[in-house]
């Protein structure tokens, strides 16, 4: 009885999640489902006979109890595959099959969340690649690539990448962790005298045979095909270096700025191995400067005794998509093409490294003065004092001290120099789990508020992926941060710092998994026109778009429809919108004849659920329901039977005639009669995101086949709607407070670092109400969570 | 007693498949004595392809684009997918009907885990078990530099039901996979800038540091909750397992690494030119089982999710047009066994140069094929099909196992009987391992 209770309090509260448990919420074992097992398996499974030793009549519909969820799951297996009941038996009637799958899946589903479950707490967290990125460059203060050997980072089921259950830890990882720590401090804890500087200038590009050859002559023009090479002789081996570049345009009239791209390479006989450096429009006629800097290790550099000795600077116009390097039969026209804007490089400065202080200031950060009655490990203490408190994002106390000062001591003795000795102390710091974890002491028996330091982490870890700056840092200190008029002027200060891009970034790309377009291949043979740069294109659009609603305090409902988009000029161009003339992301405003507006027709989320030859409006449909609506329906089943090629071919058949041969299955249709209703509205979007009103495919001998669209569905419930603005049109007048309780789950979520549970119901609702009444500003709804129960205890 | 040679006469092993055998025991004098001790050594690899093959009907047009073969035993001919193999066919067994009983109701996405530990996951939470390779790297990787490597054209450990690597500890922890030829091969070749002495300290100090880190780190895990704790584990496991890696290098400190020349392997390739990123992932392989530097390998060329795994642009990168995962699916339609067949057909050359490398390279008196043991396959037949996995075990031709057969398997055969008659042949006394019944004789000379 109490199971039963729970159940049904569970089903009420999962309203807005529900998808497929729409007709779930009240079903009860006894009452719907063992009326239909009776009438169709008993007969073999029951008390008289137990086919394949299964007994259904005693079976239990608790599947909390593992063996109990077993002898279900093998129960579905059997009803996709069509085996039961089988041919010599009457078969299920349709609704009952429905029903009885549904249930199934449904129960299923919740007991594996039960079984994931943490009891609302967030499991320790380790800092991710991006977090350990941004972390070791704010406490070094030397911008490296802290993150390149790391290995990538495990999504959550929800599909974040900051999960403390999620990140684990390994031998490998704890190892690199520990290079990283030691290469990086060789470098900000330095000895010896100030560094020579190096500088070098040209007007001349300077000749490089090989790169002729392959028609991309050397000139100080730059169209599409040449580029300006500088051979610099003297450059340091190590450290910060700088490359101005002084430039102008020719740019034709109604067409855009051309892009500069620097890269810095070596000439070799095999491969000549180049790195991109920078790249920046030119956007004028007049002279100007473009600046552009780089630590010259992370280069290829050339070898101790090289044969083509010298770094290259190499200068491209990229305006275009870089061409092919092999073009078989086509030679490129030898003139420039006086339809394409030109840089015009005036000359080359490069200067390294750059120093602008000796010690540098990240120097003397960690290594303070030394006061001349400290003896060595007097000022290794020192130094630890001040390191410590903010490797570790809190104040320390002796018995943090004393392993990093006993490590100090065993190996002053044996290295070449104090400075060396404090390297590797520090490394220990750097690979301690203080540092590489958000620790947060505490026991499950009992839930405690967060002390101020905790708290200034998760906040600095929430809105900048990074640890606390030295306000935020002082805040803490004076024991104010968790004053609530302090509390939220800091988050407000926070959200409006530069910083705040990273949350973004992050939040964005892992909430609506824009990183999808780098997993489908755009087929040539279906858009031989796609420049592949617009899958990056695309997918800072969508970021650019949520920084804007952000930024600007707009209502988070722009996400599902709006009347500006955020572009650049080669998306602009893709999507046939007037738009601006540069690399950089403007806001533009749409009128209803551009067809575009909120995340829906934006490329990254079109063509990420494609096939890259056609629409996949499946795909398009479990993206809305699970990213926008927190409602995603259930994973496809084991052994899925696939169409028979026997029977009669798919192939002539549109992509809604396809599904509808899909849901005549019976298995097939209690899932997709839930699903594919949310994507047909889409078919007007082709894979790469173009407004279409025509399928095309092509056949493999390259035969061309035109359908009209058909984006008619009628949605579960009843609503009929046609293309995407009614779809969008739906959303905003009868799901807008589903979609903002979905929003407000994964915000929560990422905020906190874990998945959320039934306990988080009460604050959920509580942020959407909070949410809504704000007009949906998510700024507020920021605010509102850092200022929520679950964020500020343990 | 450090014999000077060199293996960087690049002509010798740039990318090619017919390159010099180097004769084992002259050209490589590391660990001599040692090997006349412990015997030659044995070595395993095992390479994972997701999604399944085509399978068209026997009667179908296009039924020479099913990826097993015609026949059975030693009567069998290779389809157009396989031929690349068969200039090996005496060193290689195809099986078919094999498949994890674990694995058969698990959701079509998520046996990749499974492939090489055979754990369920149902009914519970996820929990695998210590996968094969690990397994074997426990018995013969003491001997090497390095216990085993774990390569993914993605990396790292992936999701639960979607891991990016093969590999999995005794613990059931996955065990993150490289995806970079130049980071694998900075591990495994990358020279040491500092002298012995200078490597010896730092190892020393490094050890120092792991002591004290690791009494730290207990009394900071005494004072976290029961959750965190748990989590915290996978730390200290993590110090403990790098102060062993420290006193094995101390160990193998004395002796250089190998001097292999970085332009023998490709070592910039990435995953949108597949076959020469594959090659050299293969290549790696090749170089570590060569040099001795470790008898235990695995490589995932891509995870069973095609939303997230880099694999599925393979297809079109070589200009076959279309997604791995959507060509899985596309099998049953017009031209679709063709059109996935001619990838399978592509991934078995690959294959084909990588054990032919391996044949091609003497071993006392036979190849380095006839004592590596490799595994290839998936555990999907069909996309979404977690039965009757494609599958070959190629080498061993020296550790007694018999080949140039098709096997055909019953489902009442598991996997995992596969995997001890793998042990065995390497004298890894074992009688199970997973849910294994027995062995396959079928494969015993």
């Amino acid at each position: 009885m109490r199971i039963l209770l729970f159940i049904g309090l569970f089903c009420c509260l999962m309203v807005s999640r529900a998808y497929a448990q729409q007709d779930q919420l009240s079903v009860d074992y006894g009452k719907d489902i063992q009326p239909i097992l009776s009438q169709n398996c008993y007969r073999c499974h029951g008390k008289e006979k137990q086919e394949a030793d299964l007994r259904l009549d005693t079976l239990s519909g608790d599947l909390n109890d593992s063996a109990v969820a077993e002898t279900w799951h093998d129960v579905l297996t059997r009803l996709n595959l069509g085996e039961m009941p089988p041919e010599s038996e009457p078969p299920m009637q349709a609704d009952q099959h429905r029903r009885l799958v549904g249930w199934v899946t449904t129960e299923m589903k919740r007991t594996e969340e039960l079984r994931r479950s943490n009891g609302g707490r967030i499991v320790l967290r380790r800092l991710n690649r991006f977090e350990y990125q941004n972390t070791m460059r704010d406490l070094l203060g030397l911008d490296l690539d802290y993150a390149k050997d790391l290995p990538p980072e495990p999504t959550s089921p929800d599909g974040f990448q900051n999960n403390g259950a999620t990140l684990g830890m390994s031998a490998l990882q704890l190892e690199y962790y520990l290079k990283t720590a030691r290469e990086a401090l060789a470098k900000v804890i330095v000895t010896g005298p100030r560094p020579q500087v190096f500088h070098f200038e040209t007007d001349q590009t300077s000749d490089d045979s090989k790169r002729s050859k392959q028609n991309k002559g050397s000139s100080n023009r730059l169209d599409d095909k040449s580029s300006f090479l500088a051979r610099v002789m003297e450059f340091p081996r190590e450290g910060e270096i700088r490359v101005r570049v002084h430039a102008h345009a020719i740019i034709p009239p109604n067409e855009g700025f051309p892009r500069l791209q620097v890269a810095l390479g070596v000439r070799s006989d095999t491969v000549s191995p180049e790195k991109v450096l920078g790249e920046a429009d030119v956007t004028s006629t007049e002279p100007q400067v473009l600046e552009f800097r780089g630590r010259i290790e992370e280069f290829p550099l050339p070898s101790a005794n090289p044969k083509f000795p010298g770094l290259l600077i190499i200068a491209r116009n990229i305006y275009n998509e870089p061409a092919p390097m092999k073009r078989k039969g086509k030679k490129a026209p030898a003139k420039e093409d006086p339809s394409q804007p030109i840089i015009v490089i005036d000359s080359v400065e490069f200067e390294g490294p750059l120093v602008e202080s000796w010690p540098p200031e990240s120097h003397t950060r960690i290594m303070v003065p030394r006061e001349r009655r400290w003896s060595e490990s007097q000022y290794a203490e020192e130094i630890l004092k001040r390191f410590l408190p903010r490797a570790y994002r809190r104040p320390v106390d002796q018995a943090d001290l004393a392993p990093m000062l006993d490590l100090f001591q065993k190996v002053n003795l044996r290295s070449q120099s104090f400075e060396d000795a404090i390297r590797d102390t520090l490394a220990m710091v750097l690979v301690s789990p203080d540092f590489l974890y958000l620790v947060e002491p505490g026991n499950e028996k009992q839930r405690r508020k967060l002390n101020d330091f905790e708290l200034a982490s998760r906040m600095s870890y929430f809105l900048w992926s990074s640890m606390p700056d030295e306000k935020l840092f002082h805040l803490a200190e004076s024991g104010k941060l968790r004053e609530p008029k302090v509390l939220e002027a800091r988050a407000r200060a926070m959200l409006a710092d530069p910083k705040i891009e990273r949350f973004v970034q992050q939040f964005t790309d892992q909430w609506l998994n824009l990183s999808g377009v780098d997993r489908v291949a755009v087929n040539p043979e279906y858009y031989p026109d796609f420049d592949e740069r617009l899958k990056a294109d695309m997918r800072e659009e969508t970021k650019a778009f949520f920084a804007e609603i952000l930024t600007q305090d707009l209502s988070g409902l722009n996400l599902i429809d709006s009347d500006f988009a955020m572009l650049n000029r080669r998306l602009a161009e893709h999507y046939q919108v007037p738009g601006p003339r540069g690399t950089e992301f403007e806001r533009v405003e749409l009128n209803l004849m551009d067809r575009r507006g909120g995340l829906l027709t934006q490329g990254a989320v079109l063509l990420s659920n494609s096939t890259g030859e056609d629409s996949h409006p499946i795909r398009r449909a479990v993206w809305l329901l699970d990213r926008l609506l927190d409602s995603p329906p259930p994973p496809p089943p084991p052994d899925v039977p696939e169409l028979n090629p026997e029977e009669a071919s798919l192939a002539g058949l549109s992509v809604k005639q396809q599904l509808e041969v899909h849901r005549k299955k019976e298995s097939c249709n209690s899932c997709h009669q839930g699903i594919d209703p949310w994507g047909i509205p889409f078919e007007n979007y082709d894979a790469i995101g173009l407004w279409r009103e025509e399928v095309r495919r092509v056949s493999r001998k390259g035969k061309v086949n035109l359908s009209p669209v058909v984006a008619h569905a009628t949605l579960p419930g009843g609503k009929q709607v046609t293309g995407l603005k009614e779809l969008k049109n739906h959303l905003l007048e009868n799901e807008r407070e589903r979609f903002a309780k979905a929003l407000v789950r994964r915000m929560l979520a990422y905020a906190l670092g874990r998945s959320l549970e039934l306990t988080d119901e009460s604050t959920v609702t509580q942020l959407t109400e909070q949410f809504i009444q704000h007009d949906y500003r998510i700024s507020d709804l920021m605010v509102a969570i850092i200022q929520s129960e679950p964020f500020q205890s343990k | 007693m450090k014999k000077s040679w060199h293996l960087s006469r690049r002509t010798l092993l740039r990318g090619s498949a017919a390159s010099l055998a180097l004769p084992w025991l002259e050209s490589m004098s590391w660990g001599n004595e040692k090997q006349a001790e412990a015997g030659l050594p044995t070595r395993m690899c095992a390479v994972y392809f997701p999604f399944g093959v085509s399978l068209p009907p026997a009667n179908h047009e296009h039924a020479g684009w099913n990826w097993f073969p015609t026949g059975s035993g030693k009567e069998f001919e290779f389809t157009n997918t396989l031929k690349s193999l068969e200039p090996l066919r005496n060193q290689m067994t195809v099986l078919s009907g094999l498949s994890h009983p674990n694995g058969r109701s698990m959701g079509g996405h998520d046996t990749g885990d499974i492939f090489l530990t055979g754990a369920s996951f149902k009914g519970r939470s996820y929990v695998n078990s210590i996968s094969l390779d690990q397994l074997v790297a426990s018995h013969v990787g003491t001997k090497t530099r390095f216990p085993s490597i774990t390569l993914s054209s993605d990396g790292g450990v992936g999701e639960p039901t979607r891991a990016t690597t093969l590999s999995f500890s005794s613990q059931g922890r996955p065990i993150p996979a490289l995806a970079s030829p130049r980071q694998v091969f900075a591990r495994m070749f990358g020279q040491e800038d500092s002298s012995v002495d200078a490597a010896r300290q730092r190892l020393e100090q490094t050890g120092s540091m792991l002591d004290l880190l690791l009494d730290h780190s207990r009394s900071l895990r005494r004072k976290l909750g029961k959750l965190d704790q748990n989590k915290f584990d996978e730390y200290l496991d993590s110090v403990r397992s790098i102060e062993q890696k420290v006193d094995r290098s101390q160990k193998w400190l004395e002796i250089a690494k190998p001097d292999i020349d970085p332009n023998s392997v490709a070592l910039d390739a990435s995953p949108d030119g597949p076959r020469e990123y594959i090659r050299a992932m293969y290549d790696l392989i090749y170089l570590a089982y060569q040099t001795d530097s470790t008898r235990a390998a695995t490589y995932m060329l891509g995870q069973v999710a095609g939303a997230t795994t880099v694999a599925n642009t393979f297809p079109a990168c070589i200009g076959l047009g279309g997604n791995w995962h959507g060509l899985a699916h596309g099998a049953g339609k017009k031209d679709g066994f063709v059109a996935l067949g001619r990838f399978d057909q592509f991934l078995a050359e690959q294959f084909a140069y990588f054990l032919t490398r391996l044949h091609e390279t003497k071993e006392a008196d036979g190849t380095l094929l006839d004592r590596t043991l490799v595994l290839y396959g998936s555990s999907n037949s069909r996309t979404h099909q977690n039965r009757n996995y494609p599958l070959i075990l190629a080498g061993g031709n020296g550790l007694g196992l018999k080949h140039g057969q098709y096997l055909n398997f019953s489902e009442s055969t598991p996997m995992s009987n596969l995997f001890v008659t793998m042990l065995q042949a390497m004298n890894i006394p074992s009688d199970s391992f997973a849910d294994s019944t027995g062995v396959l004789s079928e494969l015993h000379a």
